[in-house]
């Protein structure tokens, strides 16, 4: 075999090989996602959205009172994490723009992203639910508002960064104050962007489970009390799957099945809206 | 001009409240750190650093806590899980980047994102659901029959295929962090200047040696980065191996043995903890597991910013 020929077939082989990685990367995708359709598409019944659980082992019962404390906990999550981060990413696209201090509140910023969820957890259970003496929807938004406002931060300062300086200074000549700048213009072009980070922000702390553990804990009855302990539908998937009934596993699969829809779509629809708005 | 004094007094309004809520991210890094600090200060007194760190005893009942069964846990799923997921990530971001037709870049990177947004406890399930009985079953009897009688390499297959263990947990982790390293190995790829690319092909590269010597070399910080990145989020990660990891607090020589994590044991005992020393032990684990992503992000951070910095000049 001469060189060229041994040239080429290694190339084939190589480049054959990626082209099975991104295979088995896409397998994995279509697996995960079909294993939850096909069983989270048996178990959605009515009865699992319009009825509370009922006692262990007994068949039948619902999930209502997850889906409900899962809505009021992210809701609550974003309203308190979502001011916050777009706040805070203003300060660091406008008034700090460049300074050392914005670059490394930025920095850290993402290095706080992947920090641990569970302990955020930990870290809320000492400043909130201890002193308290107990458990409560407060303290899982809590919780999930801190693993919120970093990406909210973040996504905001690269939007309000993509508005063109120019357009700040035609405001400037009119004589418009900073402040009215960044309200009625800078917010106003960046508004598309900024909505889609807080879209994928929420997908992102929807399915948190981990934070929820030691904060909102769980309730297997209805309870729309966010100063007590609600369930929420990613930690009623952990005690679900791994408790010992049949009926159980089968509404863990339908609450699965919900989540990953719920997580998916709102991924999606932000990637559409970047696309749409920048990518054109 | 009493009006743009009122502009002035809103501006500084305005600054001051923006300020405030960029710093809420160095507050609760400082937070995290002190609260994790003071909660842990009680079994940091008990037991020391080094015993601590060294010791492979976790009684509860007798009181005696140590961390090395759960440090050796997380290492040893995150390592096999990087081990698994990084040639299959830059295999995917090499296809995307170099192989794949144009019309199919877009649905692929895509896709490949979309395994990023599925929540953990999705992956956690499902491992226990699926791929735990598919270990059980048939990979790891077949592991077993074949590597597992290898001189140097058997330890790693003995014992009984449960499939609750670590091999099936460092494949659910793979599973997880391959979009993560393969989008951040994409974006590196994608900065290789065509100019030089072209040059190598102009001199009659294959494609294997134009991405072997210029697109690899040119985007080495930028893998680096984003495989540090995914060892950080393998590190905190809980939902995803506490399903099948079967929180076991010894050192497992066997792949085929369940284990535990630092995440493991929070999320397992955390709630049922009874005695101060017990609550203490464990705020200590999550110090280390702190410090211990927080520093491999950190690190991950400067690689990456460093790649963009050199390359976007």
């Amino acid at each position: 075999m001469n060189l060229e020929t041994k040239r080429k077939a290694e190339s084939f082989i190589a480049l054959t090989l990626s082209g099975l990685a991104a295979a088995v990367g896409l397998f994995w995708l279509v697996y995960i996602l079909g294993d939850v359709l096909i069983n989270g598409i048996g178990a959605l019944k009515p009865s699992l959205f319009l009825n509370d659980p009922v006692p262990a082992g007994v068949e039948g019962g619902g999930l209502r009172n997850a889906f409900i404390g899962q809505l009021m906990i992210t809701g609550a999550a974003t309203l308190i994490g979502v001011p916050i981060g777009v706040l805070g990413g203003t300060f660091l696209a406008e008034y700090g723009r460049g300074s050392r201090t914005a670059r490394a509140i930025s920095v850290l910023s993402d290095i706080t992203v992947s920090v641990p969820a569970l302990v955020v957890g930990a870290f809320v259970w000492a400043i909130v639910v201890r002193p308290l003496h107990h458990f409560s929807g407060w303290a899982g938004a809590l919780a999930l508002s801190i693993i919120m406002i970093p990406i909210v931060l973040r996504t905001t300062e690269d939007m309000l960064s993509l508005v063109p300086w120019t357009l700040r200074e035609a405001a400037f000549a009119l004589g418009a104050p900073y402040y009215k700048v960044i309200i009625q213009i800078v917010y106003r072009g960046a508004a598309t962007g900024i909505l889609t980070g807080i879209l994928l922000s929420m997908a992102r702390v929807a399915g948190e489970a981990a934070p929820l553990l030691f904060t909102s804990f769980n309730n297997n009855f209805f309870s729309g009390n966010m100063n007590g302990p609600i369930a929420s539908l990613t930690v009623t998937i952990f005690q679900y799957a791994m408790g010992p009934y049949k009926s159980w596993h089968e509404q863990a699969w339908g609450a699965a099945f919900v989540i990953t829809l719920f997580i998916l779509t709102l991924t999606i629809v932000g990637r559409v809206i970047i696309w749409w708005r920048y990518k054109r | 001009m009493d009006n743009s004094r009122k502009h002035n007094y809103f501006d500084l309004l305005f600054a001051s409240v923006t300020a405030v809520a960029s710093f809420t991210v160095i507050i609760f890094i400082i937070g995290i750190v002190a609260v994790l600090f003071n909660e842990s200060s009680l079994a940091i007194g008990r037991f020391g650093v080094v015993n601590f760190l060294t010791s492979t005893v976790w009684d509860p009942v007798k009181g005696i806590f140590g961390a090395a069964t759960t440090i050796y846990g997380t290492v040893v799923t995150t390592v096999f899980a990087l081990l698994f997921s990084i040639p299959t990530a830059i295999g995917i971001a090499i296809f995307v980047t170099e192989i794949a037709p144009n019309f199919l870049k877009t649905p692929i990177g895509v896709a490949i994102e979309l395994l990023a947004a599925i929540p953990s406890i999705i992956y956690g399930m499902w491992g226990l659901f699926t791929l735990a009985p598919i270990m059980s079953r048939y990979v790891e009897p077949a592991l077993k029959a074949s590597i597992g009688k290898l001189p140097y390499l058997g330890f790693l297959f003995q014992g009984n295929p449960m499939g609750i263990d670590l091999l099936t947990a460092s494949s659910i982790l793979a599973i997880m962090i391959i979009p993560f390293t393969a989008s951040i190995a994409r974006d590196s790829f994608n900065l290789t200047p065509s100019v030089v690319k072209e040059s190598a092909y102009a001199i009659g590269a294959t494609r294997w040696e134009v991405v072997k010597n210029v697109v690899l070399p040119y985007s080495k910080l930028g893998i680096f980065g984003g495989a540090a990145l995914s060892l950080g989020r393998a590190l905190g990660e809980t939902m995803a191996v506490a399903f099948v990891l079967g929180n076991n607090h010894r050192i497992a020589t066997s792949l085929l043995d369940a284990a535990s994590t630092i995440t493991v044991s929070l999320a397992n005992e955390f709630t049922e903890a009874d005695t101060d020393l017990y609550l203490s032990s464990l705020y200590y684990l999550a110090l280390i597991l702190f410090v211990m992503s927080f520093v491999i992000l950190a690190v991950s951070k400067y690689f990456l910013l460093k790649a963009e910095r050199k390359y976007s000049r």
